[in-house]
């Protein structure tokens, strides 16, 4: 269980960060507001949120 | 979106008052109704109309006095249309300003002051598309819009900073177990 949260905890987290990285691409004019890339982004994020989450998961299984 | 409405209809539907239709300042996508249309930015001392713009991005002060015109071929009798800013797919486009009416005059003049609040930022890219149509048809179209200024002139750059920074970390944090070096 909590390995299914920590998984979904870094996959938000890794959302909001290419939210972030949407928004700021934005407001210094790099796309437009209404560009894709915007959508894309964050949902981007919200995969490698979840794979790194995984990983890090993985990472930390005790040795058998 | 209050203090952006008028410029905008200004900028696009310069009949907007009496009804008749006249993109302004715009890529026409469909002109079945003979729309014309422009707008002088006074203190910017530029001037667009629909022909010329064409797809490039025009900056526009953050507050100016805009004298626009437009015109139809033909008397427009009953119409109606809307301003919309366009957002990232799969939102769709936010109604910004919207008309009906019926009217029988092909023309009209008019001079619109506008004063952008500070929250809105500067250099960023807006596509602002319009329609109208009466019955002679139907004339829409869109102009990329971007407010004079600098990104740090909002309070909103400064979040996004921030909060791209504290994700970041965030994300460094949960991670550094993968970076650990090994041995």
């Amino acid at each position: 269980m909590m390995k299914v949260g920590k998984i979904i905890g870094t996959a938000l987290l890794g959302f909001f960060f290419m939210l972030f990285i949407a928004l700021d691409l934005v407001l210094f004019g790099v796309v437009a507001l209404a560009s894709v890339v915007v959508t894309l982004l964050p949902l981007i994020g919200l995969v490698l949120g979840g794979a790194v989450g995984a990983m890090v998961n993985n990472n930390q299984q005790p040795a058998a | 979106m209050m203090a952006i409405r008028w410029p905008l209809t200004g900028l696009f539907f310069g009949l907007l008052v009496v009804g008749g239709a006249s993109p302004a300042g715009a890529e026409f996508e469909e002109n079945t109704n003979g729309c014309f249309g422009g707008g002088t930015f006074q203190e910017g001392q530029f001037s667009i109309d629909a022909d010329s713009v064409g797809d490039r991005v025009v900056t526009i002060p953050r507050s100016d006095t805009v004298a626009w015109q437009g015109s139809v071929t033909a008397p427009p009798g009953m119409y109606y249309g809307s301003i919309k800013v366009e957002l990232p797919p799969p939102w769709g486009s936010v109604t910004i300003d919207s008309w009906k009416g019926d009217s029988q005059s092909a023309s009209n003049t008019g001079t619109e002051e506008y004063d952008l609040p500070t929250l809105l930022p500067g250099g960023v890219e807006f596509k602002v598309t319009g329609e109208h149509v009466d019955q002679n048809g139907r004339c829409s179209g869109y102009v990329k819009l971007k407010v004079e200024g600098k990104p740090f002139s909002s309070p909103i750059t400064w979040v996004s900073l921030f909060g791209t920074v504290a994700t970041g970390a965030g994300i460094a944090f949960v991670a550094r177990p993968l970076f650990r070096r090994v041995g």
